[in-house]
């Protein structure tokens, strides 16, 4: 199984059946939805890498609202639009809406394929990117602490070095009680 | 990609240091090569040597505007680590605000430098704890400054656009929704922040009391890529530009023991401040 879980949204039940049979067959996890209410729900309830949903489809959701829906619900989600081709202007504006992509009617599937490869790439390398993220915050948290340690702790001890320099410098005092309130401020730095 | 040859490491290394006061280790020559083979070669220079010659003959210094938005980096986040903003929140803007109002009838004024602000997160994340705070009230008047020796990232913190990546990291829901308006597939700063910042460029390694004192200093993260006699030239000019009993916050991993005697370390919690001695 790929690690990569794809939603298919379409109300033609051919081409539905088609992608999920086909993603299937490249060992993608797939979940299909018929309509845009459908597909909200499903959003709102399990987790998807991608979604691949037809641009025109009855009712109040089409694709673009399949698209709203999905980035706000995560906006790491991969939206891909598929569109017949006089709807492309609307497929564009659509990637300017944050779509990832778009394909043509008929769907080439070997075009899908390498779409979704393109996508699950750049997931990977924006994963290995949080990781490294998440690393260097736990390093810079330790460090931060650490150094914050010692920054206060050499400014105290520079603060009781300044006050036995005074108190060994000072011309009043005899030398035993020099040494001996020298002492005390070490003792207690 | 154009190889750097290992005579010319020494040469584009301390180019880079004196424009920038960036010091590049000499062992990482990918650095060199990732970040400056594209300029080479847009300007037709088969060679580092050529391009760093060609840089300084120009008049227009173009290239070397381009050399420097390549070497710095912008990595930085909105409320990049949470403690210096609640330092500023709970301890020194209270704090200031007390000090100044006592002592001057007409509506005092809090200048507050991001000394390098990168692409802006720093700055517009100081207005809006600013805004947050003072929550409509405006018995203070505040400047607040960021400047940064790169072009282009001045260009975009004044732009105040950033897409989801700069944005998700660090800003809470609740102030993405109510300071920022969604441009495209970008986040934009509400006008009522922007309106409160200025940016201008400024290279750290010149002399900068033209900008006059300020009461409030963020020097983070910054001064880590200079060497040690760079940084201490560093905070003895910002100790300079810091009023008496203004603050300065460098970044959470960097320290000033052996940097710069003027400045001693306070704690508020989990933070560090700086006040002049």
């Amino acid at each position: 199984m790929k690690n990569l879980s794809i939603l298919v949204v379409d109300d033609d039940p051919v081409i539905r059946h088609l992608l999920e049979q086909r993603l299937k067959k490249e060992n993608y996890k797939v979940q299909v939805a018929e309509d845009g209410y459908v597909a909200e729900k499903m959003l709102r309830s399990n987790q998807y890498d991608i979604v691949l949903t037809d641009l025109m489809m009855p009712g109040d959701i089409g694709g673009i609202e399949v698209l709203d829906i999905a980035k706000e619900i995560n906006s790491h989600i991969e939206v891909v639009l598929i569109t017949a081709h006089s709807s492309v202007d609307t497929a564009v504006a659509a990637m300017k809406k944050g779509a990832n992509d778009y394909l043509e009617k008929p769907i080439n599937f070997d075009e899908l394929f390498l779409r979704i490869d393109k996508i699950a790439n750049i997931q990977t390398i924006f994963r290995s990117a949080q990781d490294l993220q998440m690393a260097m915050d736990t390093t810079e948290n330790v460090a931060s602490s650490t150094i914050q340690t010692l920054e206060m702790r050499v400014a105290n001890l520079q603060e009781s070095l300044d006050k036995v320099e005074t108190t060994l410098r000072d011309g009043q005092l005899p030398d035993d009680s020099k040494i001996h309130t020298a002492l005390e401020i070490i003792a207690e730095s | 990609m154009i190889k750097i040859a290992p005579a010319e490491l020494k040469l584009i290394s301390q180019y880079i240091q004196t424009i920038t006061g960036i010091y590049l280790d000499q062992s990482k020559s990918y650095l060199f090569e990732t970040r400056l083979s594209s300029i080479a070669e847009t300007h037709g220079c088969k060679s580092y040597q050529e391009l760093h010659t060609k840089a300084r003959q120009d008049p227009s210094k173009k290239i070397e505007k381009e050399i420097v938005d390549a070497i710095t980096t912008n990595e930085t986040l909105f409320f990049r680590d949470k403690g210096p903003f609640e330092l500023l929140q709970h301890k020194i803007l209270p704090e200031i605000i007390d000090a100044r109002s006592t002592k001057s009838p007409i509506k005092p004024r809090i200048k507050i430098w991001s000394a390098a602000s990168s692409t802006g997160q720093e700055l517009y994340s100081i207005a809006i704890v600013i805004k947050e705070l003072l929550n409509g009230t405006s018995n203070y008047s505040f400047s607040l400054s960021g400047t940064d020796i790169s072009d282009a990232a001045v260009a975009q913190a004044s732009y105040g656009k950033y897409n989801r990546f700069e944005i998700e990291r660090g800003l809470d829901r609740k102030y993405l929704q109510k300071y920022f308006t969604l441009f495209g597939d970008s986040w934009k700063i509400k006008d009522e922040i922007r309106a409160m910042v200025n940016f201008r460029k400024l290279n750290l390694m010149q002399p900068f009391t033209a900008l006059g004192k300020f009461d409030i200093i963020f020097c983070r993260n910054v001064a880590i890529y200079f060497t040690l006699a760079d940084r201490k030239k560093l905070f003895n000019k910002i100790a300079d530009s810091l009023s008496d009993d203004g603050y300065l916050i460098i970044g959470s991993t960097e320290s000033l023991t052996g940097v710069c005697p003027r400045f001693v370390p306070k704690r508020h919690l989990r933070s560090i401040f700086y006040q002049k001695k």
